[in-house]
C-alpha cells in the first residue's frame, strides 16, 4: 500500500497510479485531507497535488484503476479469453444448477485449453499434434488435457 | 465462418427500452456500434461461442445481471449472452471505467444498461441496484461479477433481513457508508426483497482476483448463498488478461493521462503477481528503470531473477531527489 507517509516523501513531479481493482491501495482520502496540500484538477481523472514546499505530485484516476480510468482498459483479443471463460462458466452454472452446491468452483482444464485453442488461428499459430505413441509415453490423451491439475504454466 | 446463426447487425438496434436504461448520451451509439464491430473481429473466442450455441439458446429467458466495466469488449460479451438467449441487465463495476459510446450502443440495442464514465459512488450503487432488479421486481438468475459488488450487495441484503447489524456499524470508507444507506433504504421499503431475490439466484461467475478472495471468504464462513465460478483462476484468464492486458494498458493509461516520457525514469511497481509482472514489463518496455516491491519471497525471487531491483517502498523514497 502507498501510505500518506510515502506520498509526503515522494520527489517533485512523481506520478502515482493504481492498477488494482479497488481504490484501497493508495491513501487518497488522507492526501485530500492533508493540511497545506493543494489539489488542482488538470482534467478528468488527472489531479496535481501541490505540497507546501512547492513539490508537485500527480495522481491518476483518483487512485482507481488507471488503465480503465485514463485509457480504455485491456484490448479485445486478451479480453476475448477472459470473457470466453465467463460465458462458459455461466453456461455450466445454468446447465448444472440443480447439481452444484453453494461453493467455489473452477472451470475444468479441458475448457481452459479450448479457450486458448479458439484464439490460435487468429494470430497464425500452428499447433503440433501429439502422436499416439508420444501421448502414451507422456500418459496424456492425444486431445488433452495435457497438464496435471497442479501444473502452474 | 458462417454467420447464419448469429443475430444480424440490423436486428441489434431495436431502440432503447423506455425508462429502463441510464447512459451519458444515446447519440454516441453509432460510434459505439462501429467500435463493437471492430472488437468482434478481435474476439474469436466469444464469436466461436456465439456460433456454437446461438441456435440452441441454452440461456433462453435466463435473467443475467452483469457488473463489469462497461467497455467495448464488455459490449461484445453482453451481446454474446443476448445471442445465447439471456435477458441481460448491466452496470459497470467502477465509477470511471465505462466507455460512454459502448454503454450507448448497448442501450440502443434495447438492453437495460446503467453506466456512465464519472459516476458518484451514490450513483454507482444505484446503478448496481437497477441492474439487479428489473421493472417487474425480479432479480438475476445468474450474476456476472467483477470485483464481487453484486454478490456482496445480495449477501449483505440477505444478512440484514436475517437480523445482521452490519448496516449500523461505523464505516471505514465513504463507499461503505453509501452501501449501508442504500441497503437500509431498500429494507425499509421491502423488508423481504433480498430473500425473494436469492430464491431464484442460481449462481455467480466472478472475473477478478479481489472478487474471488471475497467468494472464498464467504465459503469459509459458510455464508455463500449460491454456487460460484472462480473465472479469474482459469489459466487463460489470469495468465493472459492480468499479465498481457496490463502490459498493454498500463502505459496507455499513463500516456493518455500525462504523456510524460517514461523512458529513463525510475518506476516502482508494488507487487509482482500477474498484474505486477505485466505492469513491470510494460514500463521496462518503455525504457523505465523498474524497481519491484514484494511481501512474498517467491515473487520477490522471481522479480530479482528477471533482473529487477527488489526493495521496499521506503527505500525508494528520498534517495533520488
Amino acid at each position: 500500500m502507498i501510505t500518506i507517509e510515502h506520498l509526503k516523501k515522494m520527489k517533485d513531479q512523481a506520478v502515482v497510479a493504481n492498477i488494482g481493482h479497488f481504490d484501497n491501495e493508495i491513501q487518497v482520502d488522507k492526501l485530500n485531507n492533508l493540511s497545506g496540500v493543494k489539489r488542482v484538477n488538470i482534467k478528468p481523472q488527472l489531479d496535481k497535488y501541490v505540497f507546501p514546499d512547492g513539490r508537485e505530485l500527480f495522481l491518476l484516476a483518483e487512485g482507481r484503476l488507471v488503465n480503465l480510468g485514463c485509457a480504455t482498459g485491456h484490448p479485445s483479443f486478451v479480453m476475448s479469453n477472459s470473457f470466453s471463460n465467463q460465458t462458459l462458466a455461466a453456461l455450466d452454472l445454468w446447465k448444472n444448477r440443480s447439481v452444484y452446491k453453494p461453493a467455489v468452483y473452477v472451470l475444468p482444464k479441458k475448457l481452459d485449453e479450448e479457450v486458448a485453442r479458439l484464439h490460435l488461428e487468429k494470430i497464425g499459430v500452428k499447433l503440433t499434434k501429439l502422436s499416439k505413441d508420444q501421448a502414451d509415453y507422456l500418459g496424456v490423451p492425444v486431445e488433452g488435457p495435457f497438464k496435471p491439475e497442479h501444473y502452474r504454466y | 465462418m458462417s454467420t447464419a446463426t448469429l443475430t444480424p447487425k440490423s436486428a441489434r438496434n431495436r431502440g432503447p427500452k423506455a425508462g429502463d436504461y441510464k447512459v451519458k448520451d444515446l447519440a454516441l451509439a453509432e460510434l459505439g456500434r462501429k467500435e463493437i464491430e471492430i472488437a468482434e473481429k478481435e474476439m474469436p473466442g466469444l464469436m466461436a461461442i456465439r456460433e456454437k450455441y446461438a441456435k440452441d439458446k441454452p440461456l433462453a429467458g435466463v435473467r443475467v445481471t452483469g457488473s463489469l466495466h462497461m467497455t467495448i469488449q464488455t459490449a461484445v460479451l453482453i451481446e454474446t449472452f443476448v445471442d445465447l438467449g439471456a435477458d441481460v441487465r448491466w452496470a459497470s463495476c467502477n465509477i470511471f471505467s465505462t466507455q460512454d459510446q459502448a454503454a450507448a450502443a448497448i442501450a440502443a440495442a434495447g438492453i437495460p444498461v446503467f453506466a456512465w464514465k464519472g459516476e458518484s459512488l451514490e450513483e454507482y450503487w444505484d446503478c448496481t441496484w437497477k441492474a439487479i432488479v428489473n421493472p417487474e421486481g425480479k432479480g438475476p438468475q445468474l450474476v456476472i461479477d467483477d470485483g464481487g459488488d453484486v454478490t456482496l450487495f445480495l449477501h449483505k441484503g440477505y444478512e440484514l433481513e436475517e437480523g445482521d447489524g452490519w448496516v449500523n456499524t461505523p464505516s471505514s470508507s465513504h463507499e461503505e457508508k453509501v452501501i449501508k444507506e442504500l441497503l437500509k433504504k431498500i429494507h425499509k421499503e421491502n423488508p423481504y426483497i433480498f430473500h425473494e431475490l436469492v430464491k431464484e439466484w442460481k449462481g455467480v461467475a466472478e472475473e477478478t482476483t479481489t472478487g474471488v478472495h471475497r467468494l472464498y471468504r464467504l465459503q469459509e464462513q459458510a455464508k455463500l448463498l449460491v454456487p460460484a465460478f472462480n473465472v479469474n483462476d482459469s489459466v487463460t484468464k489470469s495468465k493472459f488478461d492480468n499479465l498481457y492486458g496490463c502490459r498493454h494498458s498500463l502505459v496507455d493509461g499513463l500516456n493518455r493521462a500525462l504523456d510524460v516520457m517514461i523512458s529513463g525514469k525510475v518506476a516502482v511497481v508494488c507487487g509482482y503477481g500477474d498484474v505486477g509482472k505485466g505492469s513491470a514489463q510494460s514500463l521496462r518496455g518503455q525504457g523505465a528503470r523498474v524497481i519491484i516491491t514484494e511481501i512474498d519471497p517467491i515473487n520477490a525471487l522471481q522479480a530479482a531473477m528477471e533482473g529487477y531491483e527488489v526493495t521496499t517502498v521506503e527505500d525508494t523514497l528520498g534517495t533520488r531527489t
